[in-house]
């Protein structure tokens, strides 16, 4: 599982790639720790290489969402796959993020 | 300058330390004292006048004082309300905290003839009693009156074009703007009084939602923005939520449920008396969805839309709405997106696995 972040004026991009499951989960919520700051920015989610994602990877996704309420930024979830998109469904949380 | 303006400026400026510390002590005070009463308000504010703006004044009308203490406004705290009733209830909490000078304190409002219109605003002056606060650093601070100016947002608003158009260009605007800007006045005051008004009823409408909730008549109460939140304060989605729950021991993260609204109305629902046997009715078929989906998977972590998420669909499928429903459903929960046809589908393959359609 990599996560690298790329920073764009206010915009700041996330990018998983591979399997976000409970073993990936402690570095990637390391690696996402600067988003968790971001303040009046958009931060894009972006899971076009993302493989899989299990309950702690939906975690780490509803802490930065909720960091950015906090800090007043705005989450978009983009890319994403079919397979991950129905996990989002199955859970309900499909209506809390703004998936694209 | 005559000798006793002189006195006066000489006395603001030794005063001057005083003045700012009871300026930041009186907008600390009456900040507090709204925000413990939960009002909200557009600023509240404070200056201490300038020495040149009392340079000006006393140029003006000097003869009218003898000393620093007769000039009431040198500080001066301005709180602007949204509602008329506001200038009320926080000129109620300034006569709780302040000693008003009642001699020198006007309501302008009051003031009007029945024909009249223009300025309307409450002016306070007010000293801070040493009962509230004491400094043995500023021993004056005691002593030395403010002016506390209450108003709503559109008095202020009018109040400030007023002097910017006339007053403060030294020159009297002539009577045919002066009766324009009067008019304005009069419509103002009326509009302060129906936003009141509009809140007042508001209030009355969400304490008659509240009690035909409490008394259980969920078919007189309309499906709208107030009505749906009131109903979700009693969390009636929490028994199917648990024991979705139950199913992988799951974690229940609360989340809004305010997309589901133009949802239950789409759905047919006009009361919340409908909603309340939609969710009875569609209970065991949006749980055995759940448990079909949930299941197979380690997911311990749902959210608490989850329950009326399914009976919506079970719902929608019940009536018929097909592949095409349930698109419709996630456009409405995420937007237009290429994969909602897809994900239509795998929802529908699913139902139809338990016998939903």
């Amino acid at each position: 599982m990599k996560t690298t972040i790329e920073q764009n004026g206010n915009q700041y991009i996330a990018r998983f790639s591979g399997r976000l499951d409970t073993a990936a989960a402690v570095q990637t919520t390391e690696d996402i720790r600067p988003l968790l700051q971001v303040a009046n920015g958009e931060i894009v989610l972006d899971c076009a290489e993302l493989e899989y994602i299990s309950s702690s990877g939906l975690r780490i996704f509803l802490t930065i969402r909720k960091e950015a309420a906090t800090h007043n930024s705005k989450v978009i979830v983009r890319n994403i796959a079919a397979d991950i998109r129905q996990v989002f469904v199955m859970t309900g949380f499909i209506s809390l993020f703004e998936i694209q | 300058m005559d000798l006793l303006s002189q006195f006066i400026l000489d006395e603001y400026s030794e005063s001057l330390p005083q003045m700012e510390k009871l300026r930041d002590i009186v907008v600390r005070m009456l900040s507090n004292a709204i925000e413990q009463n939960g009002i909200e308000v557009t600023t509240v504010s404070a200056r201490v006048k300038t020495k040149d703006s009392l340079r000006g004044k006393l140029a003006i009308k000097g003869g009218k004082y003898h000393s620093l203490s007769d000039i009431t406004d040198i500080v001066g705290v301005r709180v602007i309300t949204f509602y008329t009733d506001d200038v009320d209830r926080i000129a109620a909490m300034a006569e709780q905290i302040f000693d008003i000078d009642w001699q020198n304190s006007v309501d302008k409002r009051r003031l009007h003839q029945l024909d009249s219109f223009g300025y309307n605003s409450l002016h306070y002056i007010c000293r801070l009693p040493s009962s509230v606060y004491k400094d043995a650093q500023y021993p004056l601070l005691n002593n030395i009156p403010f002016e506390l100016q209450i108003r709503t947002t559109l008095q202020h608003a009018w109040a400030a074009i007023n002097h910017d158009n006339g007053y403060k260009s030294g020159v009297e605007i002539p009577r045919e703007y002066m009766r324009q800007m009067n008019r304005l006045a009069g419509m103002l005051e009326l509009a302060d009084d129906e936003f009141s008004r509009i809140r007042t009823d508001i209030n009355d409408y969400r304490r008659r939602v509240k009690q035909l909730l409490q008394n259980g008549k969920l078919d007189d109460l309309q499906l709208d923005g107030e009505t749906y939140r009131s109903y979700l304060e009693a969390k009636p989605f929490d028994k199917l939520n648990k024991r979705i729950a139950a199913i992988n021991q799951a974690e229940i993260q609360q989340v809004p449920l305010s997309e589901y609204l133009p949802i239950l109305r789409a759905l047919g629902c006009k009361t919340i008396g409908d909603v309340g046997r939609m969710v009875k009715e569609y209970e065991e078929p949006a749980y055995r969805l759940a448990r079909h989906q949930l299941g197979t998977t380690d997911l311990d972590i749902i959210s608490s839309s989850l329950g009326l998420q399914n009976v919506c669909i079970a719902c929608l499928l019940k009536q018929g709405a097909g592949k095409i429903g349930l698109k419709r459903l996630y456009e409405a929960l995420n937007g237009e997106n290429d994969q909602n046809d897809a994900l239509a589908e795998m929802t529908y393959s699913q139902a139809a696995a338990i016998s939903l359609v």
